[in-house]
C-alpha cells in the first residue's frame, strides 16, 4: 500500500468519515435526551447508548468501504477465531452480520433475489442468499464490501457456512481457511480437540503468508484478553436482565451485539460495553423497565426476526409481556470461561468446539431450563427459524419437553431470521394471541 | 438380464446373516467405514430414506423444511422399519443429518445403539488422523457392542475384501453403457452394495462383467448428479425416453467409488480411502475439483449433458449448483436440474423438464 493510499485511507476513514458519523451520534443522543426521537406509548426507549454503538458498527462498514487502500481483508464466519486474524491486522468482515443489516434495513427480498434470479434456491439460508446477492450486484445498504484476500470458516455454527465459503473461495479465487470443529453429539473426544487446535497451529502460516507478516505472540494474548473481557462485560450485561422489571429486552440485546461478533478483540468494544452495563445499572437503580408494567417474562430460541423485531416487541409490549434472555446472545457471553489469553490457541480450540451450535438438542434444551430458573422466565418462544436448520431441528422435541416436564408454556413460532417472504403476520398474530392467553395474561 | 433377477432381497441377505451369528448395522448416508464393521461380523445396511413411508412419524419431531431423506429415515424408524437390526451408524454428512442423530439420542432414543461418527471436510494430513482416530473411537463402540477385538490382520483382510468389492464397482461403473443392462437393473445391481456383503457382490458384479459385449447401447447419453436416484422408476423413463445414464455422481453411487487405500495401518487406511474419494460437497471438496471431476466423467463417458437430480432442502447440493452450472456451461456442457421429494411419485413436471432437455441434446447430436 502506497503512502498515498495511507493518505486516501485516513482522510476518508479518520477524518471525514469519523467526524460525520460523530455527528450523527451527538443528533442522535440529542434526540435520546430530550425524548423527542422515540415513537412507542408502549417500549421504553432504547439505550442511549445505542447511538455509540451505531457509530461503531457505521465505523467498522465505513474501514470497509475503504479497507484496500489500507488492509488486507478476511471475511469470516461468525463462529471464527478472529483474535489471530486482528493481531495479524486483517480488516475482518462477517457476511453473517451484514446478511442481518439488510435483514433489518428490509432490503433483504431485493438483495436475495438477485442470488435467487442467479440459481440459488430460496431453501438455502438466507444469510447466505443475502451475502450471495451482493456479491452478484453490489447492493447494499453499508456502501461496499471489500473484497477478501482470505477466507475462515469455522464449520461450529454448521454446515452451511463451509459450503458459502466455497462458493465464495471459487468466486475471488482467494485461500479458504476450514477449521473443522466436530460436532458434540453427547461428549467432546480428544481427538477432536486435539483436531481443531491442529487445524489453528496450520491456519496461523497460511494467514501470514496473506498478511505478509508474522504472528505477534504478544499482541495475540493482548487481543485474546481484549475478546475475553468483552466477552465477560458482555455475558454480565445479559445477567442484569435477571432483575424484575428486565431493564433491557432480548431485542436491545439483538441490536447491541453487533461488537460482541464483529469487533471482538478491539479495545473500543470493552469500552462500550463498559459503559453500557452503568446505563443499565442507572435502569435498574431507577426500576425503569422494557416494559411499563411487566407482567410475563419469556425466553427466545433461535435468530432474530430481523425485519420484524418492532413489531413483535410491540405486540408482546402491549399485554405487559418481555422477552427478557435469549439462548442466541447467550451463546457469545457463555464460554467467557473457556477462553485463556495465556494460551491462546488451546483456549481457542475449546471455546470454539463448545458453541451452542455445535451441542446436541438435549443440550440446548438443558440451557434453557437453566435460563429459565436463572432468569425467573414464564414461558419460551422457539422461532423455528426456515433458513437454520442446525439451530431449528429439536425444536419440537424441546418445545414438547418444556411443556410436558417442565411445566413452561412454549410456542414453536415458524418465520425465517432474515427474508420476510416467510412471514406470515396473520399466522404469527394468531399464534401469539393464542400464546398469550394461555400465559394467562 | 437374468443375473439381476437373482439380486438377494434386502431382507433375505438380512436374515441369512443374523442367522449365522451375525449383526447388522443401519447406516445412513453417506460415508462409512464398511470394512470396519465387517471386522466385527456386522454387516452394514443403508438406509437412504427409504422412499414412499408414512412420514407422519417424523413430522411430529422434524420441521417441514429438512429433506426427505431424513423425515423418511426417522419415520421407516419409528414405524418398526430398523428393528431388524442392532445398530444404527449416523455418518455426518450434513446439518440435517446431525440434527437427526442428536434428535435420536437426545429425545427419540431406539432400543439399540447409536454410532455418530464425524466426517472431517478436508484432504489435509489433520483431516486423516482426525478420522483415524474417530475410527478408533467407533472401533471401542463395536467393540462394546459386539464383544470381538480384531486384530489388524482382520482388519486388513476386511478392508481387502471391501477394496475387492470396490474394484469391481468401478470397473462396472467404467463399463456401463457397454453392459447389457438397462439403466434401472444396472443400478439395482450398483445398490445392492449398499447391503450386500462385499464376497456376495464380487461374485454378482463379476458374473455381469463376464457379458461386457464391448458396443455401446444406443441412446442420447446423460451424466446423472444428485444424492440418490429415487424414486428408481426415473431410470425407467429416461430410458423410455430414449436416453442413458452412462455417468453418474450420485452420492449414493459414483461418489463412493473408493481408492485402495496406501497406509499399512488399518484404521488409516480406512480412513484414506474415504478421503481421497470422489468430490462430494458433503465431505467439503471445492467446487473446483467438483468441476474438473464433472468434466472428465462428461469426456470418459461421452455424456452430453447432465441432469441434477437434487433431494429438496439439500443444503449440500443447492449450493454448488449455479456455479457448477455455470462452469458446464463454460465448457458447452447442457444442464438441467430437477427437485424432488423421494417420498413423491414422479411427477408430470419432473418429467417433460427432463424430456424438453432431452429433446434440446437431441437435436444437437
Ligand atoms: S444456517 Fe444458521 S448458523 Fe448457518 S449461517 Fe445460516 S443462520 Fe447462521
Ligand atoms: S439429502 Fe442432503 S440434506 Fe438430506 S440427508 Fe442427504 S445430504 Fe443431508
Amino acid at each position: 500500500m502506497s503512502v498515498a493510499d495511507t493518505l486516501r485511507y485516513h482522510w476518508n476513514v479518520n477524518l471525514l468519515g469519523r467526524a460525520a458519523l460523530r455527528w450523527r451520534r451527538w443528533q442522535t443522543e440529542l434526540l435520546a435526551k430530550t425524548g423527542s426521537g422515540w415513537r412507542s406509548e408502549i417500549l421504553t426507549p432504547p439505550l442511549r447508548i445505542s447511538a455509540w454503538t451505531k457509530e461503531l458498527v457505521g465505523r467498522h462498514y465505513l474501514q470497509g468501504n475503504f479497507a484496500h487502500l489500507h488492509d488486507k481483508v478476511a471475511w469470516v464466519t461468525s463462529g471464527a477465531p478472529i483474535e489471530f486474524l486482528r493481531a495479524l491486522d486483517f480488516y475482518v468482515l462477517y457476511p453473517e452480520n451484514h446478511g442481518a443489516i439488510c435483514g433489518a434495513a428490509r432490503v433483504v427480498v431485493e438483495i436475495a433475489s438477485e442470488a435467487e434470479n442467479a440459481g440459488y434456491s430460496r431453501d438455502i439460508c438466507s444469510y447466505a442468499r443475502t451475502d450471495l446477492g451482493t456479491l452478484i450486484s453490489g447492493k447494499t445498504p453499508v456502501g461496499k464490501l471489500p473484497k477478501p484476500d482470505l477466507l475462515l470458516a469455522c464449520t461450529n455454527i454448521c454446515q452451511t457456512v463451509l459450503h458459502w465459503y466455497r462458493v465464495l473461495a471459487h468466486h475471488f479465487e482467494v485461500p479458504l481457511i476450514l477449521i473443522d470443529t466436530p460436532f458434540i453429539y453427547t461428549q467432546v473426544s480428544d481427538h477432536a480437540l486435539t483436531f481443531v487446535k491442529q487445524q489453528l497451529e496450520e491456519a496461523i502460516p497460511m494467514a501470514e503468508k496473506v498478511a505478509g507478516k508474522s504472528l505477534d505472540q504478544r499482541k495475540l494474548k493482548q487481543i485474546t484478553r481484549l475478546s475475553q473481557m468483552a466477552t465477560y462485560l458482555w455475558l454480565e450485561l445479559l445477567e442484569r436482565c435477571k432483575h424484575r422489571p428486565t431493564p433491557i429486552s432480548v431485542f436491545d440485546q439483538f441490536t447491541q451485539m453487533a461488537p460482541i461478533v464483529e469487533m471482538r478483540g478491539d479495545a473500543v468494544t470493552v469500552d462500550l460495553y463498559s459503559a453500557m452495563l452503568k446505563e443499565v445499572n442507572d435502569r435498574i437503580a431507577q426500576g425503569i423497565g422494557v416494559v411499563p408494567n411487566e407482567k410475563k417474562r419469556l425466553l427466545w430460541d433461535n435468530l432474530p426476526i430481523w425485519y420484524r423485531m418492532r413489531y413483535l416487541a410491540e405486540f408482546l409490549g402491549r399485554h405487559g409481556i418481555v422477552i427478557t434472555a435469549s439462548t442466541y446472545t447467550n451463546a457469545w457471553g457463555e464460554l467467557a470461561d473457556l477462553i485463556n489469553p495465556e494460551q491462546p490457541l488451546v483456549s481457542a480450540s475449546r471455546t470454539l468446539i463448545h458453541t451452542l451450535l455445535n451441542r446436541g438438542a438435549g443440550d440446548k434444551l438443558a440451557t434453557m431450563r437453566r435460563m429459565i430458573d436463572e432468569y425467573n422466565l414464564d414461558g419460551v418462544i422457539l422461532h423455528s427459524d426456515r433458513s437454520c436448520k442446525p439451530y431449528s431441528i429439536g425444536q419440537i422435541d424441546q418445545r414438547d419437553r418444556l411443556i410436558r416436564e417442565y411445566g413452561v408454556p412454549a410456542l414453536l413460532l415458524e418465520a425465517d431470521h432474515n427474508d420476510p417472504r416467510s412471514f406470515s403476520e396473520e399466522q404469527v398474530a394468531n399464534r401469539l394471541d393464542a400464546f398469550i392467553e394461555m400465559l394467562g395474561v | 438380464m437374468e443375473v439381476i433377477s437373482v439380486i438377494p432381497r434386502r431382507l433375505d441377505v438380512i436374515n441369512k446373516y443374523k442367522e449365522q451369528g451375525g449383526y447388522v448395522a443401519a447406516v445412513l448416508p453417506i460415508h462409512y467405514p464398511r470394512a470396519l464393521l465387517r471386522a466385527f461380523n456386522v454387516l452394514p445396511v443403508e438406509v437412504w430414506g427409504p422412499p414412499r413411508v408414512d412420514t407422519s412419524h417424523g413430522a411430529t419431531h422434524l420441521q417441514p423444511y429438512i429433506c426427505s431423506i431424513v423425515h423418511n429415515t426417522l419415520s421407516f424408524l419409528q414405524m418398526g422399519g430398523l428393528d431388524i437390526t442392532d445398530v444404527i451408524i449416523i455418518p455426518h454428512a450434513c446439518d440435517s443429518l446431525q440434527g437427526l442423530g442428536s434428535v435420536l439420542l437426545d429425545f427419540v432414543p431406539p432400543d439399540k445403539p447409536i454410532v455418530p461418527i464425524y466426517l472431517p471436510r478436508g484432504r489435509r494430513e489433520s483431516d486423516i488422523v482426525f478420522l483415524t482416530r474417530e475410527f478408533y473411537a467407533i472401533y471401542q463402540r463395536l467393540e462394546a457392542i459386539t464383544g470381538r477385538a480384531p486384530s489388524d490382520a482382520d482388519l486388513m483382510k476386511s478392508i481387502r475384501r471391501e477394496e475387492g468389492a470396490d474394484e469391481v464397482l468401478i470397473k462396472l461403473h467404467q463399463s456401463h453403457s457397454c453392459l447389457p443392462l438397462t439403466d434401472i437393473a444396472f443400478y439395482r445391481l450398483i445398490r445392492s452394495r449398499e447391503y450386500l456383503p462385499a464376497e456376495t457382490f464380487i461374485e454378482l458384479a463379476q458374473a455381469v462383467l463376464a457379458k461386457d459385449i464391448k458396443k455401446p447401447r444406443d441412446g442420447i447419453p446423460i451424466l446423472l448428479s444428485g444424492i440418490v436416484p429415487e424414486p428408481m422408476s426415473l431410470l425407467e423413463a429416461i430410458s423410455e425416453m430414449g436416453a442413458m445414464v452412462v455417468a453418474d455422481d450420485l452420492a449414493c453411487c459414483g461418489r463412493r467409488l473408493y481408492p485402495p487405500g496406501r497406509s499399512g495401518d488399518p484404521l488409516r487406511r480406512m480412513a484414506e480411502r474415504i478421503i481421497y474419494a470422489p468430490p462430494d460437497p458433503t465431505r467439503g471438496n471445492p467446487i473446483r475439483e467438483r468441476r474438473e471431476h464433472l468434466l472428465r466423467l462428461i469426456e470418459n463417458s461421452g455424456a452430453k449433458g447432465v441432469v441434477f437430480y437434487d433431494v429438496k432442502f439439500c443444503e449440500p447440493e443447492l449450493f454448488d449448483l449455479p456455479t457448477l452450472r455455470c462452469e458446464l456451461q463454460k465448457a458447452k456442457v447442457p444442464s438441467v436440474t430437477v427437485e424432488v421429494d423421494i417420498n413423491d411419485p414422479l411427477s408430470h413436471q419432473t418429467l417433460t423438464r427432463i424430456e424438453a432437455f432431452l429433446e434440446i441434446l437431441n437435436e444437437r447430436r
